[in-house]
């Protein structure tokens, strides 16, 4: 049976539903900073994302992710805005830059390894930053935030095909971007 | 054995170990043999290990004090309305902005507002929030000015919306710096800046809509919230709802709230 809209919506609007939300402040902020490149608009876009965030919260599902659910809210947020601001944005061709090729083969190198131990925090840090819109946000909620395939595809309205391929390409990128930055390379 | 083509879509799952037991087999038996493909995963892996080892690292930007404050007092205000709470004053800690000190008279006019059954506490809060975040994009137009009637020309001919801007005379210590179309809630508000005593306001109006226990017979009867380290001033008259943020000595507040509505009569 159905339960009255009103009971529903107290039922997920548990009391501590804004402290949880609130929780993932800082991880949202990180990624509307890859997202915007500019502290002040990954403030704004968070405090947009929590406004609709709380204003929703009745359509919340709980015994969902919580995170995933701000996550979507952020990402969504920022491609009204990447639309509203059409033209102060950069256009990234990104089927274009999805079919670029991307080879990896050096055969008779193994260096896996060694881009482990030789790699540099800010290094990597440049480079993810460096990478193309599309694949930095796949790579970035993947490796950095850990979500699934499915919450990614939803969070960017892609199929979750197309999740798998951009993670793919983002990481052959980074590899082949911190390959040159390797001392051997220098 | 399977080819590279079908194997390819394989490839990132079976790094990250999402994928099942009787696909990994094939993937495994085809890597064994397939040099080209042992290496894309080995890089993908490397990448993947990398990123992970130094996640720390890489997430070490966290939110400021004063964007964490904002969000507090949302979800604070959020969550107050929801249940219903009767206190009108609350107050919240709030990290002085660059905007600290400013005054702002926000008169506010959504023209596709959705009007809700939510608190004045959470109108004020979210208007607030949305004041913050217009200056803070638009801080330049601070310096500019503009006159009264080009601005009503405008949201007239933009918008289709007849409004009397309040005007702005010396002894009022207003001036009239710009107006530019926000987003709030559902609708678009139309949100109108002004500077008092050289200090930033912002105008706001919402028409065809009434807050409920604001609808005064007699006089004006508004309600005043604290929000954000701000004083909003609501308030409903001939059918319409506006606010006033201010953050500023009450006694200011108060003066400038008389001065718009005065002039909106």
């Amino acid at each position: 049976m159905r339960k009255p809209r009103g009971e529903a919506a107290e039922l997920n609007r548990s009391p501590s539903f804004e402290a949880e939300a609130l929780a993932s402040l800082d991880s949202l902020y990180r990624t509307a900073l890859r997202l915007t490149h500019r502290p002040a608009d990954a403030e704004d876009l968070v405090q947009e994302t929590y406004l609709k965030a709380f204003r929703s919260a009745d359509r919340f599902e709980p015994g969902t992710n919580l995170r995933a659910w701000l996550f979507t809210i952020l990402h969504n947020t920022a491609r009204n805005r990447a639309r509203d601001h059409a033209r102060d944005t950069v256009t990234v061709d990104s089927e274009a830059v999805e079919r670029a090729d991307i080879s990896t083969a050096t055969p008779g190198d193994t260096p896996e390894t060694l881009l482990l131990r030789d790699t540099l925090a800010p290094d990597l840090q440049a480079a993810v930053d460096a990478l193309p819109e599309v694949f930095r946000q796949a790579l970035w909620l993947r490796d950095v935030e850990e979500f699934s395939y499915a919450e990614i595809a939803k969070m960017l309205a892609i199929p979750v095909g197309t999740v798998m391929s951009r993670i793919s390409r983002g990481r052959r990128l980074l590899f082949n971007r911190l390959q040159h930055l390797r001392p051997a390379h220098v | 054995m399977s080819d590279c083509t079908s194997i390819d879509p394989l490839i990132t799952p079976y790094v990250d170990d999402d994928i099942s037991a009787a696909e990994r087999q094939r993937v495994d038996a085809h890597v064994r043999s397939c040099p080209p493909c042992y290496s894309r995963v080995a890089a993908e892996r490397a990448v993947r290990d990398l990123v992970r080892a130094r996640r720390a690292s890489l997430s070490s930007d966290c939110a400021s004090a004063a964007l964490r404050d904002r969000c507090v007092a949302l979800g604070s205000a959020s969550a107050r309305g929801h249940r219903g709470a009767t206190a009108i004053r609350w107050q919240t800690r709030m990290t002085p902005f660059a905007l600290a000190a400013t005054l702002v008279l926000v008169v506010g006019g959504a023209f596709l507002y959705v009007s809700t059954d939510r608190s004045t506490r959470v109108l004020a809060a979210e208007l607030t929030a949305d004041h913050v975040k217009c200056f803070g994009v638009m801080n330049t137009l601070l310096g500019t000015s503009a006159d009264r009637l080009t601005i009503e020309h405008a949201m007239a001919s933009t918008f289709g919306w007849q409004m009397h801007v309040p005007e702005a005379t010396p002894g009022s210590g207003l001036e009239l710096v710009g107006a530019r179309p926000c987003f709030y809630a559902k609708g678009k508000v139309a949100h109108l800046m002004y500077r008092h005593n050289g200090h930033p306001v912002s105008v706001f109006m919402i028409p065809n809509m009434v807050r409920p226990g604001l609808a005064a017979t007699a006089g004006i009867k508004d309600e005043v919230v604290d929000v954000m380290g701000h004083e909003a001033t609501v308030w409903s008259s001939a059918g319409r709802t506006f606010v006033v943020v201010a953050r500023e000595p009450e006694a200011d507040v108060a003066q400038v709230v008389s001065f718009v509505q005065a002039a909106l009569k």
